[in-house]
Formats: C-alpha cells, structure tokens, sequence
C-alpha cells in the first residue's frame, strides 16, 4: 500500500466515524499517519476507556466476591503436565475438541464420494490448519507409499516420461499460499438460506502454504509439442479424477506440491503429491496426483460435464467455468459462535478471497446491506490467497443483519443473491459467490437468513 | 531321547511358524479381495450399515442380525430358518449371492473362485466385533519385509539426454498403456470392442443397478442415470445421461474408470460397451437389438450436446458493472428478512458435547 492509499483509507475511517458515532474508531497505524493524530487518537481510546472502568465499577463492585480461579491455587499450577515424549505429534487442547471438519450426511450418498467442512467460525488469520482443511473424496481416500508412487507424463511430448518421488524432490521447488475453494461451496444456498453454520454454507474452502515444482518444470522435461494445447491430470484413487486444463494455465502458475504448510501434504489432500491450480475450482487439484497427458483438445470428463458445469434458467449449462469469483463471508461471529458477551465492544471477523487476483476491500453492512463500512484487512495480501479482515466495533445490543462485501484489485465486486438468481436461476448448484447474512437477535443468537 | 523330543518341538515350533505365515498371507489376500465389497459393507469401529449391512464380527454370527439393518424379505426368510455365518454357509452364500438367496438386496455375481473365497472367508474371520484386524500389526510388518526385498534398480549408468535438468526416465509403451484409457468426444482413445444390450442387461443389473436402480432411476443419493428429459428448464431438473450429459464418450470413459463403486478398473473393455449400450437403452436413445461398437460409437449423439455453452459470467450482471459499489442508504427502505434456515431445520448438530450446547434456540 502507498502512503496516498492510506490516507485516503484513513479519511474514510473518519468519514465512517463521524456517520456512525457508537462506532469506535480503529487505532490507526500506518505511515501516512501523523504522529501527533496518533497522540491524540491513544489520548481518546485512553480516556473512553477509563471511563468504561469507571462505569463498571460503580455497577459491580459492591457485591463482588474474589475470583477463585486467582485466589485458589489450580491444578495446573502445582501438578507436573506431559513430558516433551507424551506428544510426539502435538494435538489441540481438549477444549478445542468441537473444532473439527463436519459433514452434511444427507448430501451425499456415500461417506467415500462425499464432502466435509472446514470450521471457519472458529479459525483466525489467513492459514488453515491441515488437519482442518475439508476433505472431497470420490473414491474414498487413497493410502499410498510414497515409493510406491509414479508419476507419468505422456501425449503430445518429446519423451513420455515417468517421475518417482525422489525425481520430483530435484527439482527447484517454491512456496506459494493458495486457497481452494470447491466449486459447489455455497451450493445448498441458492434457493434460499439452508444451513445454519459458516462452516456449512461456507466450509468448502482452505488456505494452504504449498511447497511444490512449477508444472512447466516437469513438462519442460518431457517437452510439449507444439500442437499440445490441453492438459489432462489423473488421481491414482479409485475414482482416477480427471480434469482438462488449458496447457496456458498449467504453464502459468500451476505446482505439484508435496508439503502444504511445511509439512507432507496430508492423505485426504493427495499424499504424497496434488496438482495446485491457483484461483480455479477445487476439483480441477487432482490428489494422489500420477499422471499429466498433454493433447490438442479438452476430454470432456464426467467432472466438467455431469458435473462442475453451471445450469441455467433457459436450460442451457456454462461449462469450464474454472476461475472462482470474488467471494467473501462473515466467520465470526456466526450461527456457531454468537455473540454471548452482549452489547459494547466487539471484533467482526472474516475471510474474503478472490480466483482472480488480491482482494482490494472489504466492506460491511450491520443492516442488511443498506449502509456499509469498510472492514480493515490484516495479515499478508497474496494474490489467489484468502484475506482476513476485521470489523471492530460497539454493539449497541440491538438485532443486526450482518453482511460483508469484497473487492478485488481489478474492481470486480460480490453480488447479491438477488442479482445472481436474476442472471442464473437457482439451479447452478456451482459458483455461488453472493454476499451472506446473519442475523443476529437481541439474545446474541445468530441465524442464516436472506433478506431484501 | 531328550535331543530327539528336543528337535520335535523344534519341528514344532517352525511348523507354526509356516502356518502362521500362510495364514497371514490369506488373510492379507482377503483384505485386497474385500474392497470389492466396501462400496456397500463396512468394517471398523462403529460401522455404519451402507447399502448392506456392517460386516464386523460377521463370521459365527447369525444370518441377518445386524441391528438396524433393513433386509429383504428373502433374507429375512431363510434367517428364519436358522442360517450361521461360517465356513460353509459363507463360502455358500458368497459363490453366487442371487442364487444361494433368491431375492436379496446383494445384487452382486459373487465370488467365482474357491481360493479367493477361502481368504475372503479368513479375512472376515478375524473381523472382531470391534471391527479390528488384531493380525493388522503383524501384516503390516510381513508386508514391509516383502517391499524391503524388492531390489532398486539398477543406477543409470548414462545420464539421460531428454528435457533440461534430465530427471525422470522414459516411459514404456506397456506403462502408457495401462495408464493412458481416457477417450475424447471424437473417439480418440476408443479401445477396439463391442457390446449388446442384452449383454449389457445383465452386466447392469449385477453389477449397477444396487445403486443406480433397475431402470437407472437412482437408489437414494446415488446418481439417477436415466429419463429426465425435457426437465432441465423445470424447478427441479433431472440431470441424466439422456437429459443432461453432451457426450458418450464420457459415459465410456468413466464407467471404464472408476465403476463399479468400490471395485474400479474391473471391467473389461466389451464389458464397458455392453454397459454403455444398455444406459442409451435406458434412455430410450437405442433399440433392445443394439449393439454398440468401436466402429459405430461416433454415430450416436446425446441428445443435450449442443446446450453447453462458454463461461460467459464476466459478461453478465453485475460483474460487467465497474461502477464502484453504493456505501450508503443503498435499500429504499429497512432491509427484512425474507427467508431464515432455521425454518428448514437440516442442520447438523456442531457439537459433541451436549453440555456445550450454543445458545441458539
């Protein structure tokens, strides 16, 4: 960001301020900000905030009693935990034991062809955990020995060819941070609010660190002719996924990754290797990754016809409909986590992301997209890569409908559910990118609702 | 006559040994032969029942007992009678289910071969009641051993000249071959064949139709492969090979790829196109005498071929609107609430716990 940019920000901020006055203001921390702004600005949060203490005071402090959990010596305090040998590989606490993938049973009709869901009301920052990245399976998760793995390279090239895993450990690798969202996340929604729960309307995507090679390596080995215009690459699992994919995008940013946030990639994402298609539809990552044919025209699999093709009302179907459009959701609080602290400060938090490029803005509404405000995006900005932002304000305690609202660095900005039913029906199942609303009641109780 | 009671139950001891090893190595061929049967049954703590019943601790356990399992009556029929899982019942049963019990739900063919059995049978022996493997520790260390044996090969002893950094090595025309089996709308792929309908009738119904239902209608959640034309501008479009699918080739190809569920790449290539044959059939797009062939197979078209369209969403509103976004009083009035989920009430629990229950009514 450039100094011009952010104080522009900043003058917004005050503008947002001055229209909403119980909305606190958001400490301001960067460069384009003057030091003596910044003196005043901590004067004001100081001043605001002994006066809450005061108020507290006068309201509690007759009858309280001493807090045990200070005044009494814990278990915790006395007692000696695990050894470093009690946890060779580390788990969450046990308080965290609600914070798993979850599945929708009735979805599907198989636990081996079928979805779960990433916890997104519980996460933070911009990273999700391995073992928290939901899981789609088509044939059940294949178990595979990495020296048992091939991994080929054949059609329109030189020399058909053939990598084992210490091959593809050889060549240069790079780091890049990548979300995958499945095409048909939010794909129970388009006739109306169904799920209750961020993770369920919301939970088909992740963001991963991958280390991997450049796919223009590996066919760079192989040399594509110059007739090759399509790519073809194959799972090793049960259902042998395939996808085709413009030989210009495999050329472009494509891996094949092997570690997803420093550590082997996990069996559910495709140990021991998964194409990475950045900005594209999940399905289009073939896991267990063991074969890339290079043709002149696209195959036409049963996963980009029967299926991952988008119907419409006229009955016609988009197909290859590849790049997931900007998106973004409010994670916290949502119907998983209300709010249970009631009125007064509190944090908004969620992720935005866009198949395109970086996310520019964020914007929320607190009722129901009449009014909106611009969220504050925090971590680092990668492009294909979710964002974190944050809304920080004071709850007046009444109900809200609360909405958020990306847009991404070329201007593209997140629709409606109205505007995408008026272009596409409610058939599409597919690509889903409209802007969510909770409801929160009074009671601090948050509901999936639809409004207008 | 110390030594030689000392070399007996030496003798003894090794002659364990060799059965044990036998009997692990049956055991370990009955794993690989049962993923045949996981696209329906299930083994392992807390299995649910599938589209069969759960299999732990099957083997001494009577014909037809598994809780909440919804049999058919002819099952239930012959259980009346008194039918026990073991050795002979099994081997019985698993020879030819839709023979042994006529009228079962276990629309498969069965298992032809008595060796194949027999470890399928001791395989499901050892299944706890806890759906554990208590041998599993130990498989897995005969088959390590076995891995370590096979010898790498031999170091290159010329560096290869292909592509830039030289990594990787040719592949041979059999590896491609066993690998490369996709086919293109235009036929590219199309491995040499034919099949019937009437072949395929039956292919279908043994090896498809537990699933996708006798007339392709669909069981369940499973894919409804059949009818559904003329619905695809309805509320509720029907979204099948017939109604909705632009090419055969991709019938083909996936069928020859990863069905039937659970037993991938076990149908030969006549096999594909008898299957593929009768799914047109179903689909009222071919007559019972047809037979389908890698001559004739470009001849037949889909019917929905030509309503596949680009991705054109860049064009359409609003994404072709740059405007920037409205900030403020951008609804005429109030928003309301026009819809809530919690009206519909199919939400999964998300907690373990009861006692962590959420606030939410």
């Amino acid at each position: 960001m450039d100094g011009g940019k952010v104080s522009e920000k900043t003058a917004n901020h005050k503008t947002v301020n001055r229209d909403n006055g119980g909305h606190n203001s958001q400490t301001p921390h960067s460069a384009g900000v003057s030091r003596r702004k910044l003196v005043k600005s901590a004067l004001t949060l100081g001043i605001s905030g002994a006066a809450g203490l005061t108020g507290l005071k006068a309201a509690a402090q007759p009858d309280r009693q001493p807090d045990p959990l200070i005044t009494d010596i814990q278990d915790w305090n006395r007692y000696l935990g695990d050894g470093v040998d009690a946890r060779p590989y580390g788990h969450p606490s046990p308080f965290e034991k609600n914070i798993v993938r979850r599945d929708v049973a009735w979805l599907t009709a198989d636990s081996k062809s079928s979805v779960n869901f990433t916890p997104l009301h519980a996460l933070d920052g911009i990273i999700t955990p391995n073992g928290l990245c939901f899981e789609r399976h088509h044939g059940g998760i294949a178990e595979i020995d990495p020296a048992s793995h091939r991994l080929m390279i054949n059609g329109l090239v030189d020399t058909p060819l053939v990598f084992t895993m210490e091959d593809i450990l050889r060549f240069p690798r790079e780091n890049r941070m990548y979300f995958l969202e499945c095409a048909a996340n939010t794909g129970m929604e388009w006739r109306g609010a169904q799920l209750n729960g961020c993770q369920y309307t919301h939970g088909m995507i992740h963001n991963v660190m991958y280390t991997g090679v450049p796919l223009k390596y590996l066919l760079a080995e192989a040399g594509v002719k110059t007739s090759g215009k399509w790519l073809l690459p194959e799972g090793a699992d049960p259902s042998h996924m395939t996808r085709s994919i413009p030989l210009e995008k495999g050329l472009e940013d494509c891996l094949v990754a092997f570690k997803m946030n420093g550590e082997a990639l996990r069996p559910e994402q495709g140990y021991p290797m998964r194409l990475v298609v950045p900005g594209w539809e999940g399905t289009m990552w073939v896991k267990w990754l063991r074969r890339i044919e290079v043709g002149d025209k696209p195959w036409h699999q049963r996963e980009e016809t029967s299926k991952y093709t988008d119907l419409l009302e006229d009955g016609t179907a988009r197909r290859f409909t590849w790049e997931m459009d900007v998106k973004s959701v409010i994670t916290n609080p949502s119907p998983q986590a209300p709010i249970t602290h009631g009125r007064g400060q509190m944090v908004a938090t969620g992720l935005a992301w866009s198949g395109h490029g970086k996310i520019k803005r964020v914007d929320v509404s607190v009722d129901g997209g009449r009014n909106w405000q611009h969220a504050r995006l925090d971590g680092p900005s990668y492009s294909k890569s979710v964002h974190r932002f944050y809304y920080d304000f004071a709850w007046d305690g009444h109900p809200m409908m609360l909405q958020s609202r990306a847009i991404d660095e070329f201007g593209r900005v997140q629709p409606t559910k109205d505007q995408l039913r008026a272009a596409r029906g409610v058939n599409s199942i597919y690509h889903n990118n409209s802007i969510q609303t909770w409801l929160v009641g009074k009671d601090g109780s948050i509901e999936n609702v639809e409004v207008s | 006559m110390l030594k030689c009671l000392k070399t007996l139950s030496w003798l003894a001891v090794v002659l364990l040994l060799c059965q044990h090893a036998q009997l692990l190595a049956d055991i370990e061929k009955g794993e690989q032969l049962y993923r045949q049967c996981q696209g329906c049954h299930s083994i392992g703590p807390d299995a649910p029942n599938g589209f069969g019943p759960q299999l732990n601790g099957v083997f001494e356990r009577d014909a037809g007992s598994v809780a909440g399992y919804d049999y058919s009556p002819a099952f239930e029929k012959t259980v009346g009678q008194g039918l026990r899982w073991n050795n002979t019942s099994m081997d019985e049963f698993l020879e030819a289910p839709m023979d042994s019990i006529r009228g079962t739900r276990m629309a498969f063919p069965g298992v032809k071969n008595a060796d194949d059995r027999k470890e399928l049978i001791e395989y499901l022996k050892h299944i706890g009641l806890d759906g554990e493997l208590p041998l599993t520790k130990k498989v897995k260390a005969i088959r390590k051993k076995a891995q370590a044996k096979i010898s790498p090969l031999p170091a290159e002893t010329l560096i290869p000249q292909h592509g830039v950094l030289h990594l990787g090595r040719a592949a041979l025309d059999e590896e491609i071959l066993a690998w490369d089996i996709d086919i293109r709308p235009d036929g590219a792929g199309l491995p040499e064949g034919s099949g019937s309908v009437v072949d395929g009738t039956e292919l279908y119904d043994n090896a498809c139709a537990a699933c996708h239902g006798i007339f392709g209608e669909g069981s369940g959640r499973w894919p409804v492969l059949a009818g559904g034309q003329g619905t695809l501008t309805e509320e509720r479009p029907e979204k099948t090979i017939g109604s909705y699918w632009p090419y055969l080739s991709t019938v083909f190809d996936y069928v020859r790829r990863a069905m039937p569920f659970g037993n991938a790449r076990s149908l030969s290539d006549d096999d594909v196109y008898a299957i593929t044959a009768y799914l047109l059939f179903l689909n009222d797009l071919v007559e019972e005498d047809f037979v389908l062939s890698s001559e004739n197979f470009n001849s037949v078209r889909l019917p929905n071929e030509a309503n596949f369209i680009a991705d054109n969403r860049q064009q359409e509103m609003p994404a072709a609107d740059a405007a920037e976004p409205c900030m403020s009083n951008c609804l005429p009035q109030p928003a309301r609430v026009t819809q809530r989920a919690r009206i519909l009430d199919v939400t999964p629990d998300s907690n373990d716990d009861e006692s962590d229950t959420v606030a939410i009514e």
